[in-house]
Parts: structure tokens; C-alpha cells; sequence
């Protein structure tokens, strides 16, 4: 509109959202920030200024294996994601057409039920006698149930590839949405084929939701802390589960829980930058 | 619908959607969405309290009618002794909702409180060494109760009427609901009953069977019974770690830690485990609600503690009038004996016992209640000290080595 300054019209169009974002995300995360500098006394949290937190985060041996294999699951989940979820956009929008908005809706019907139900089921599908040991037996392919299958990182990483799917899988659609058939098919006509194709055309395109997805799916794995709780087992502790339990009860230390977190946080970060650059330093063989 | 109104309104519906617009009207859905429900929320439970039906007196009551009874009662603690069941008369009767928040270790409680909860939470049911533990700390946390409005606690048993984790300088805190002891928890088709000593669960036997509560205290205590400790509850840092090095011999034989009394039950349920440590008779009715039958046990040599739940109203309860309403019922013989037996557990009121199935008088000894002193229930305190104490260690130290039995 003439006559307006074009600071106060983007200011007026992005303000409300960024108050959201600043009183509900920066807020509460200053907050927890202040926490991780602080002390406990018994019960009672000491107002102060100290690093002793992140010394004790960084320099517990039993820390830092956890930190690990958390890392270990959150990688290991995202590289199962993240091709599932390439595959599922490409079948939908390349092979199926007209009819790929049914698949995508089926997909996302499975996030309308709760996240404990979903996990509980996962828990009636693994168990020693759930619905895969069950058939692996009348089938006669197993003498003894799995044990493997229910409490331990297998389970979790099952159960969080099985939740971030739908989650991933958005991202990455509405970014290979923006891919129009010709210019594979230009792709095609030049010489390029397989596994070429998606390396040098596809996935460079589509590297923004690629790297949502990634996102999607690694951090969300290394913060859960109810997968584990529920279907990790006695091995299967992560993270999240040592920074819940500062924050729970008997002898909690929030100063310690927080400084946890933004160590994890760092460290999420450094990953994250590291898998982004590699993926589109392959892409450019 | 006018021509211009009309025009307008078909404008809008033909209009095509750009991705802006398309952003712009599901942000804004979605900011109702997340803020509507809690106004919508908010607005009830004021329209509630303040409409609420003055309550019709409760057949077990003894006491005046109380005013404002209605609405919702905010409940914290273990599972089943929120007593829908066995208050279910009181509840409909006076309209009254309860909301329950199960925990699997007590102080869960005081976080909340300290981080958002009070003035929303409105009774707490915790274990006797949890409250004593805060009443002598002179933590906020629990509010001192008008014994005026639960007249049927003077039906106590002695024991329970001066005991230090419900009164303190002449002022009364808790009102005890049950009390028991904390055995194993087994199926009977797989195992014909539980070893004599807790140590002894390092068999290889166990292998993939065991489950323990997520509970630190509970469990460093029944090993440092096991292992003989003088005082099992105050233990120098050497026979702290001797405990755990003791534990995690036990380790390679649990399959998970349940995060609360009914997740233990689930996990057994499901056939994923076949023991439990650290149970309580009220899981049997949890599992033989999932049609599995389950029996308790405890070992011969070590035996077990013995626990007592109360409940208190914590400072600054939104609901008062209905917390007092529903404990005062609750300490009716009926319902004290009611929920006793429902949770396999004692009553604390002297007349419910008369109440009790005379298999069910027999499961405790009654005796050391009837001294108001308690006997063993005084004596045994479970809960290490809140701080250190010269070459004992405190409950922080605790929780640590629980921390680092866990992640081994």
C-alpha cells in the first residue's frame, strides 16, 4: 500500500506469529537456559552461577555412553526414515498419479490416534507373545519367541521409525510436489537414468525436504524419552530418559537436567549440519 | 441472504486459494484450536464451582453437610487409591469428578507441585516416609488440616492418630488410608514361589523374567536389607556402592523397569516378564482384571517393608471443599474396609476391621497399629536422609547410583 514503510507491513504480518514463537519457545527455553547455571540444596534449587552442571554432563563416563548410542538410535532411525519417506513421495507423485492423494491420506490417518496408543500397540505386535512371535511360531519358522524383538534398541528404533514416518513424509512430499514430471523426463532424454537420476536431478531439488525430514526424524528420535521408557527395556535407556529423570522426583537435579539438554542440543546440531552438508556434497560428484 | 451479503459470501467461497491465504487460515485454526479448548475448559470449571449443588449428606457420614460439593477433584498418587469404585456413592451423589494422576514414586508429587502445580492440584497420596520426610524438611507442600471437617478420622487406630508423618506441632497433615507391605509380585504357572533372598535374583534362571518399579528408594533399600545393612536407610557411600555392585549382578536378568504400579502389571500381562519386584498386593485385582492371575510373595529371609498411604491436601487446593468431603468418606468404616480389600491392603480405621473377611484380618499384623507407637511401621523408615549426614549419604546420592544402576 503506498505511503506505508515495508518494515512496519512485514513487522505487522510476521508479529503475532514471532510473539508466539517468543513467549512460548524462547521463553520457557531462556528459562531452562538460567536453570542449567543454577544448584540444588536437597529439594530446593539455588539461584547462582555455575558451570558445575555442564562439568558433570560432559565429564560422566556413563554420560557420555548414553549420549552415544542415543545419537547411534536418532541416526540410525533418520537413515531408515528418511529413503522410506523419498520412496513413498516419488511412488506417489511419479508412478501413482491421480490416485496418490489416497495413499498419502493413509498415511497420515495413522497419526489421529494417540502417540501411547500407537506405542502401546507396538508392545502388542513385539511382545514375547505378540502378533509377530505368535505367527513366527504357527508358521513354524521360530521353536522359541524372539526375544530381541520387545525391550531393546531394536523395539525402539521400530517403533520410532513406525511414528516419524507420517511426520517425515510431509516435508518431503510437498518438496517433491515442486518437481514437475517434465524435467525428469528431460533428465531421461539426456541420458540419465537409476540411481544418476535421483542423485544429480531429484534429490538436489528436493534437498530442502530432504533435509526436514532428516531433521524430523533424528531429532525428534534423540529427544523421545517415552519409546524407550516403554518398549527400551533395562539396555535400553536414552538421553531423554536420564533428563526426565532430573526433573521427576527423587533426587532431582534440574540444574543438571538442563544442562543435559542444551549439551544434547549442541550436539544434535553439529550432527545435523554435518549429515545436511554430506548429503549435497554427494550430489555433486 | 441479500445480493451484496450473498455476492461477498460467494466471492469468498470461489476465491482461489494461494498457499498465503492457505497458511495463513490454518495458523489461525490453529491458534484456536490450542487456545479454545482452554478457555473452553477454564470457563466450565468456573461455571462449575460456582453452580455447584449443595451436597446431599452421604450415607456414611457422620459429619455436617458440607457447602459446594461438585465439579472436579484434582488426585495425585497410586494407582487404584483414587477409589472411584469404592466412592463411587459419594461421587455421583454430589456430582463430583475425579481426576486422577498416577506416579510411580512419591515425590513425582512435590515436582509438580513446585513446578506449576500448586493451586491445582488437590489431594496427594503418598507413603508415609515421603511425608515425614517433608513434614520434617517444613517443605510447602501439604496444607495443615481442619479435623472439624473429617470426623470420621477419629475412628483411627492409634497408631495413626500421632504418628510423625501425620502430625506435626500439634497440627495434623495426613489422614492415613491404607497400609501394607512391599512384596514380590509372580506368575504362579511359571514360578512355584519367590527366592528367600533378594540377592538371590542374580540366578540365571531369572534370565529375561524380572521387572522392578522405576523406584530408587524402594529398591536400594530391599537390597540393603539383603545384604545386611544395620540401617538399610542410612548407608555410608562404601555400602552404597557395595549395594548396587550387588544389584547389577541382578541387572542382566530384568527385562524393563516399570514406569508405574499398573505398567509393572502390563508388562507381566502381556507375558514379558514373569516377576516383579518391589509390588503390592493391589496389582493381583489389576491383572486379574486383564484375566491373568498373579500371587505375591515375599522372600522368607529378607521379608520386606512395610508402607502406610495417606492422603493430604495440598496448599492452596482448588477443590477444598470437595477434598475433605471425599476423605472424610473415604474414613468411613465402610469405605476404609471397602478399599482395603479391593487393594488387598490393611484399613487404618478400627471399625472397618471388624469389616474385613476373616482371610483378609489374618494378611497383616493389626497389632503393632493398635500401639500408638507402631511398632515396625514407625521404626522402619525406607527413605534415606534428605541430606548428607556427616559419613551417610543422602537421597541425592541415592538417586545417582539408582541413575547409574539403570544406565549400566
Amino acid at each position: 500500500m503506498t505511503g506505508m514503510v515495508p518494515g512496519w507491513n512485514t513487522l505487522r504480518q510476521v508479529g503475532p506469529a514471532a510473539a508466539f514463537y517468543v513467549l512460548f519457545f524462547l521463553g520457557p527455553l531462556l528459562i531452562l537456559f538460567l536453570y542449567s547455571f543454577w544448584t540444588m540444596d536437597g529439594y530446593t534449587i539455588v539461584p547462582g552461577l555455575s558451570v558445575a552442571s555442564y562439568v558433570e554432563a560432559v565429564t560422566t563416563s556413563l554420560y557420555f555412553a548414553i549420549i552415544v548410542r542415543t545419537v547411534l538410535i536418532g541416526v540410525a532411525t533418520a537413515f531408515l526414515v528418511v529413503p522410506i519417506v523419498y520412496l513413498l513421495a516419488y511412488v506417489m507423485l511419479f508412478v501413482l498419479d491421480d490416485r496418490n492423494r489416497r495413499l498419502l491420506d493413509l498415511v497420515l490417518v495413522s497419526m489421529f490416534s494417540g502417540y501411547l496408543v500407537r506405542i502401546y500397540a507396538w508392545r502388542t505386535i513385539l511382545g514375547k507373545e505378540g502378533l509377530l512371535n505368535s505367527a513366527l511360531l504357527q508358521l513354524h519358522l521360530i521353536d522359541q519367541p524372539l526375544t530381541f524383538l520387545l525391550f531393546s534398541n531394536f523395539s525402539v528404533v521400530v517403533t520410532l521409525v513406525g511414528l516419524l514416518i507420517p511426520l517425515a513424509l510431509l516435508p518431503m512430499y510437498s518438496s517433491m510436489s515442486n518437481v514437475s514430471r517434465e524435467h525428469l523426463d528431460g533428465a531421461r532424454d539426456l541420458g540419465s537414468r537409476g540411481f544418476h537420476l535421483h542423485r544429480t536431478i531429484l534429490i538436489p531439488m528436493t534437498l530442502p525436504g530432504l533435509n526436514t525430514a532428516f531433521a524430523i526424524a533424528f531429532i525428534l528420535s534423540v529427544g523421545d524419552f517415552v519409546v524407550p521408557t516403554m518398549l527400551g527395556g533395562a539396555q535400553g535407556t536414552m538421553i531423554g530418559n536420564v533428563i526426565a529423570d532430573q526433573f521427576k522426583g527423587s533426587g532431582s537435579n534440574w540444574p543438571l537436567g538442563a544442562a543435559m539438554a542444551f549439551l544434547i542440543m549442541a550436539i544434535m546440531l553439529a550432527v545435523y549440519l554435518v549429515v545436511t552438508r554430506a548429503l549435497k556434497w554427494v550430489t555433486r560428484w | 441472504m441479500d445480493g451484496p451479503v450473498k455476492e461477498l459470501w460467494l466471492a469468498k467461497l470461489n476465491a482461489d486459494v494461494s498457499r498465503r491465504r492457505f497458511l495463513r487460515g490454518v495458523g489461525g485454526l490453529s491458534v484456536l484450536t490450542v487456545l479454545s479448548p482452554a478457555a473452553i475448559l477454564a470457563a466450565c470449571s468456573t461455571a462449575k464451582s460456582s453452580s455447584a449443588p449443595t451436597a446431599a449428606p452421604s450415607a456414611a457420614a457422620s459429619a455436617a453437610p458440607p457447602a459446594k460439593l461438585g465439579g472436579v477433584l484434582n488426585w495425585l498418587g497410586y494407582d487404584g487409591e483414587q477409589a472411584e469404585t469404592v466412592a463411587k456413592p459419594f461421587l455421583t451423589a454430589n456430582g463430583i469428578t475425579i481426576q486422577p494422576t498416577f506416579l510411580g514414586q512419591a515425590d513425582e508429587a512435590l515436582t509438580k507441585f513446585q513446578t506449576g502445580g500448586r493451586g491445582q492440584m488437590d489431594i496427594v497420596s503418598a507413603n508415609k516416609d515421603f511425608q515425614r520426610t517433608v513434614l520434617e524438611a517444613g517443605t510447602e507442600f501439604m496444607a495443615p488440616l481442619d479435623m472439624s471437617r473429617i470426623p470420621n478420622a477419629a475412628g483411627l487406630f492409634p497408631a495413626f492418630k500421632v504418628a510423625p508423618w501425620v502430625v506435626k506441632d500439634g497440627k495434623q497433615y495426613t489422614v492415613p488410608l491404607i497400609w501394607g507391605d512391599e512384596p514380590c509380585i509372580y506368575n504362579p504357572k511359571k514360578w512355584d514361589g519367590v527366592p528367600a533372598k533378594y540377592t538371590d535374583f542374580a540366578d540365571a534362571k531369572y534370565k529375561g523374567e524380572l521387572v522392578l518399579l522405576d523406584d530408587a528408594f524402594g529398591n536400594i533399600w530391599l537390597f540393603s536389607k539383603s545384604l545386611n545393612m544395620p540401617e538399610p536407610q542410612r548407608l555410608t557411600q562404601k555400602q552404597l556402592d557395595d549395594v548396587i555392585a550387588a544389584m547389577l549382578k541382578v541387572k542382566p536378568n530384568i527385562v524393563a523397569f516399570g514406569s508405574s504400579l499398573g505398567d509393572m502389571v502390563d508388562i507381566m500381562v502381556r507375558g514379558d516378564a514373569s516377576m516383579g519386584l518391589g509390588g503390592w498386593a493391589g496389582q493381583l485385582p489389576m491383572a486379574s482384571a486383564k484375566g491373568v492371575t498373579l500371587q505375591i510373595a515375599s522372600p522368607s529371609t529378607d521379608g520386606t517393608f512395610f508402607w502406610s498411604d495417606a492422603y493430604s491436601i495440598m496448599l492452596d487446593a482448588p477443590n477444598i471443599d470437595n477434598a475433605y468431603a471425599f476423605i472424610n468418606y473415604m474414613m468411613s468404616p465402610e469405605a476404609s474396609a471397602a478399599i482395603a480389600s479391593e487393594l488387598g491392603s490393611a484399613c487404618t480405621i478400627e471399625a472397618a476391621f471388624a469389616l474385613l473377611k476373616p482371610e483378609d484380618q489374618k494378611l497383616f499384623p493389626y497389632d503393632i497399629v493398635r500401639r500408638p507407637d507402631g511398632g515396625v511401621l514407625n521404626t522402619q523408615i525406607v527413605l534415606p536422609p534428605q541430606k548428607d549426614d556427616g559419613d551417610i549419604v543422602g537421597a541425592a546420592k541415592w538417586a545417582k547410583a539408582w541413575e547409574q544402576f539403570k544406565l549400566a
